[in-house]
């Protein structure tokens, strides 16, 4: 397992190239928005990072599932690859929403459901690692983590239709330099093609990233067992 | 003191034992709670101390006149009960793990879920006591009546969905190197659904609002203390066992 | 025509966000890259500390486990190694 896989590199290598085609279309191809302008053009990635990185949560869940039926760490080093990778996808999906805020409505942050979730969903991995990193146990770390992935897992969504419904307790715009305060628009087709292959795109770099990151975890597994070895 | 605390301990193992019996095991640890914090009151009072001190800071940190006291007491109970809440959980675990309790509790031929009912059911309790206590004093403080059955529910409801995911994530935290700190952490971002549901209901039961804008929220308390009771249910063997 | 307001130049705003994407997707590959150049370093490092220790383990043990699937296509070179320098 030393070198890479020959699959990994070419994926490697087309991610790069549709994320660059992904980012034209984004920023040239695709029209100027009326009513916001060109920061419009953050939401392509901003779907794109937040759609995927919800599907890496989800996943970790159901990896958490596997694990503790199975109790193979196999699955383990999968979960906290797809939580690792999604972490760093939603952190990019938080900044650029609050880019997009501030000159849409006049604030760095708005308390939609959306990126309050999002928040809320960020906490709640960065506290999964911070209980993994008190455990010296590998095979507790494993059991734990699944645990408190699949509570996660489960709450973020509960938290998102809450706050849906109950929008009336956070006011969501503190007036804007426009009056379709809702920040919403409606996509042309040109829009359309740019949004869908933003979608695509990352899933691409998800999974590609993804796995280089089990692949430094398996690297990781193997590095501990031969320090075992070495040291009996 | 130390001493009587873990005689009724091993008096209620040895109940357990012979029984094996699913809610004899839960009323065993319940129980065993109960009189331990009877007699050392040792939890209640922090609990209680921890909240009346916090409803103090809240009325410097926010200008409370009587407009805005309105929309804000809701949110400034619950703020007080989750904080307050934390200190109950990490104690109530800590009890278990320090004087071996867990492991006595473990050793029994009884489902691992009735050690988590029970400390459900007790923490559950503490919270409840601390929770009557601190409504009539946050109600004379500021003259509001909180003694609607409406929001009696809301905090029952909320107390539920609190202990249930805190109960099973306090068993975890009290494993780890950090202990004490990580419970709140673990917990709060997991239980915001029934802080938001909750404050909601109560904020509507405070102002009169429409009984079917408070449904909804309700119905979603309702839904999230299912759904989390069973999950931790069917978790909780993963947490304990050795 | 209508008499709406120009459209607003934002692009600033658009240049930031493009900007940290690709910067912490830049550092997430990087941490990744430096993670597992480490990781090797570490193991050749070990992997020398295990040949060392060979020929006593091998002594005690006749074959080594399956499990350790990296291990067995380097303990083909360490016994020629080995017998070279004995």
């Amino acid at each position: 397992m030393e070198s890479k896989p020959l699959a990994l590199k070419i994926l490697d290598i087309v991610s790069i190239i549709i994320l660059g085609i992904s980012t034209y279309l984004a920023l040239v191809f695709a029209p100027t928005e009326l009513v916001m302008g060109d920061v419009q053009r953050v939401f392509y990635f901003h779907i794109g990072t937040a759609w995927t990185a919800l599907l890496g949560f989800i996943l970790a869940a159901v990896f958490s599932v596997v694990y503790l039926i199975t109790k193979d760490l196999k699955w383990d080093r999968l979960q906290v690859a797809a939580i690792e990778v999604s972490l760093v996808f939603f952190l990019i999906t938080i900044a650029l929403g609050s880019i997009w805020a501030r000159p849409a409505w006049n604030t760095w942050w708005t308390w939609d459901p959306r990126l309050t979730t999002a928040a809320v969903t960020e906490l709640i991995y960065i506290a999964y690692f911070m209980l993994r990193q008190g455990i010296d146990e590998p095979e507790k770390r494993a059991r734990f983590g699944a645990v408190y992935a699949l509570v996660g897992g489960l709450s973020a969504p509960i938290t998102f239709f809450a706050i849906r419904l109950f929008r009336t307790i956070h006011p969501v715009v503190i007036g804007g330099t426009n009056p379709a305060a809702d920040g919403g628009f409606s996509m042309t087709a040109d829009m359309r093609v740019a949004f869908f292959f933003a979608l695509f795109t990352f899933t691409v770099i998800f999974i590609d990233l993804f796995w280089n990151r089990i692949r430094l975890g398996d690297l990781q597994e193997k590095v501990e067992q031969l320090k075992l070895k070495v040291t009996l | 003191m130390v001493n009587k605390v873990t005689e009724i301990e091993s008096m209620s193992v040895e109940r357990i034992r012979p029984a094996g019996n699913f809610i004899k095991a839960v009323a065993a640890v319940v129980w065993k709670d109960l009189r331990a914090e009877f007699r050392s009151r040792e939890l209640f009072s922090a609990m209680l101390v921890f909240s009346l001190l916090i409803i103090l800071i809240f009325n410097f940190a926010l200008e409370l006149d009587i407009k805005t006291r309105q929309s804000v007491t809701a949110g400034v109970l619950w703020a007080t009960f989750a904080f307050a809440g934390t200190l109950g959980l990490n104690r109530s675990m800590a009890i278990e793990k320090d004087r071996g309790c867990l492991d006595g509790l473990l050793l029994a031929p009884v489902d691992r879920s009735a050690i988590y009912f029970g400390k459900v059911i007790s923490n559950l309790a503490f919270m409840l006591i601390v929770e009557i206590i601190v409504l009539p004093i946050y109600s004379v403080l500021y003259t509001v009546n909180l003694f609607q059955p409406g929001l009696l529910l809301v905090i029952l409801l909320g107390s539920i969905g609190y202990v249930s995911v805190g109960t099973l994530l306090a068993a975890m935290s009290v494993q780890t190197r950090t202990r004490d700190i990580l419970l709140p952490i673990l917990l709060f971002p997991v239980v915001i659904p029934v802080l938001l549901a909750a404050v909601k209901a109560s904020s509507g039961f405070l102002t009169g609002a429409e009984l079917a804008d408070i449904l909804l929220p309700i119905n979603l308390l309702i839904a999230y203390d299912i759904i989390f009771i069973a999950v931790a249910f069917m978790v909780f063997d993963a947490v304990v066992e050795e | 025509m209508f008499f709406q307001e120009a459209t607003p130049d934002t692009s600033g705003y658009m240049i930031a966000g493009y900007a940290i994407a690709f910067i912490v997707m830049a550092i997430y590959v990087a941490s990744i890259y430096l993670r597992s150049r480490n990781l090797h370093q570490d193991m050749t490092m070990l992997e020398e500390l295990d040949k060392s220790a060979q020929p006593v383990v091998e002594a005690r043990q006749p074959k080594k486990s399956p499990a350790k699937s990296t291990s067995n296509n380097k303990s083909a070179k360490p016994v020629t190694k080995r017998s070279r320098k004995k």
